[in-house]
């Protein structure tokens, strides 16, 4: 009867944004990002990724509760940089480390099984 | 304005390989991309599991949404999954989820004739994709109960009873329903790395050692009986209970062992129910996880948005 949407939490409701984005007001290279049905897998590897950037002066997020399907990613920069520049450069660097990861695993399983064979 | 990149190149191990099982080293990562990848593979790899069961006869002793539980949770072989279409965004059959792009269908059909107890299992099960079929249990080289292997029980008939249905499978996510989670255990733990400070230990009597080695719920440490040296004997047995530290402690010894968790290698052990294998699961999560970071990028009107605000304010503050 009141049993909420069985994928009200990882569908995107039509109207509103996947990302969005909004600059601080007082401070400034500081920027807050909203994700919309993501959880502690991305703004866990974001956040740690924007750490390893050295024009990042801070990178954090927030899951602001457990029944409300976001999560808040806050950046503040150097004059080097901006918040946006660092969170695309934090996705691609991830993206190309899954994609190094990937072929990594593949030519791993491979070897793997060249190994197995020897041993029989 | 391209930055530097900071991208890390990470390297992997593979120790054990089998259809549902596999145990892995990951290095030269963080914590963050172990863990994202762990959750990926429990709660975000799609499977295919019976989501809508119609029950035309069912005179058995469980009633229908027993049934179509216990239904939902029989694995079953996914190597499609990754290609089929959600349901819910599948425009071939307008949301009513039962085409071929999006749905398997199942029959059922059950009914016990005699004295003897009808177990009605997952092999009663009949699809209509031949590469969606119950898992087989069998023929696992895995090892264990050979004999007598019928499939997955979903209830039992006595003289007289029936069961009939039709039940359509579909693509899903264990976010969604546990039961299309593909894995049955994922972990990961950080490799320890154990530092014995012979010149101390050479300090202890034999007894000592012994209690020493001794302190440690899982056997880490052992004793060579020739020269009576206190060795690794495995230290993955280390559960980061902080015993045998206590334990040097307590002996008036502290330092006598060093154990730290090296913060950049994992061992990863996965086990799944049997839907896909254990290999191909790893590389769907990578997959998954890079899908869901193209997710997260900025669109092209907010980063257009921003630059104006930006040329506004420069304007403003006299630039
Ligand atoms: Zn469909």
């Amino acid at each position: 009867m009141n049993a909420p949407d069985r994928y009200e939490r990882f569908v995107v409701p039509e109207g509103v944004s996947k990302v969005s984005y909004e600059r601080d007001t007082k401070i400034i290279n500081a920027a807050t990002f909203t994700i919309e049905r993501e959880d502690h897998t991305i703004g866990n590897i974001l956040r740690m990724q924007l750490h390893s950037d050295e024009n990042v002066l801070f990178a954090g997020y927030k899951l602001p509760h457990p029944l409300q399907y976001k999560i808040l990613i806050r950046i503040q920069t150097t004059s080097q940089s901006s918040p946006m520049q660092a969170y695309n450069q934090a996705i691609n660097d991830l993206d190309k480390e899954l994609d190094h990861l990937k072929s990594e695993f593949e030519a791993e399983l491979a070897r793997h099984a060249v190994r197995q064979q020897r041993e029989f | 304005m391209e930055g530097v990149s900071y991208q890390r190149f990470p390297k992997i191990k593979i120790r054990t390989v089998r259809d549902d099982f596999m145990k892995f080293e990951l290095r030269e990562t963080d914590a963050s991309i172990a863990n994202a990848l762990r959750r990926v593979m429990i709660a975000e790899v799609p499977t295919i599991a019976i989501d809508l069961v119609e029950i035309e006869v069912n005179s058995s002793v469980l009633n229908d949404e027993f049934i179509a539980h216990r239904l939902g949770l029989v694995p079953l072989i996914s190597e499609r999954a990754m290609a089929m279409r959600f349901s819910r965004d599948c425009d071939a059959c307008d949301g009513d989820g039962q085409c071929e792009y999006c749905s398997v269908e199942f029959h059922l059909r059950a009914k016990c004739i005699n004295d003897q107890t009808l177990d009605v299992t997952s092999k009663d099960l009949y699809s209509s994709d031949h590469t969606v079929v119950p898992v087989d249990f069998s023929d696992s080289s895995s090892g264990f109960d050979n004999s007598d292997t019928r499939g997955i029980i979903i209830v039992k008939l006595r003289r007289g009873q029936e069961l009939v249905l039709r039940a359509i499978a579909r693509k899903g996510i264990g976010k969604d329903h546990a039961k299309w989670s593909p894995a049955a255990t994922v972990t990961f733990m950080y490799e320890p790395e154990i530092y014995i400070n012979e010149e101390m230990m050479e300090t202890l009597t034999l007894k000592e050692k012994q209690d020493f080695v001794e302190s440690s719920p899982t056997k880490v440490f052992g004793i060579n009986p020739n020269t009576g040296q206190v060795y690794v004997h495995d230290a993955e047995a280390y559960t980061y209970d902080d015993e045998v530290i206590k334990k040097a402690e307590a002996m008036g010894k502290p330092g006598l062992v060093e154990i730290h968790a090296k913060e950049d290698s994992f061992i990863f052990t996965v086990e799944t129910t049997g839907g896909i294998k254990a290999s191909q699961l790893f590389i769907n999560a990578i997959e998954i996880l890079k899908q869901k970071l193209d997710a997260v990028r900025l669109s092209s009107d907010t980063v257009e948005a921003d630059e104006q605000f930006g040329e506004l304010g420069a304007h403003m503050r006299g630039g």
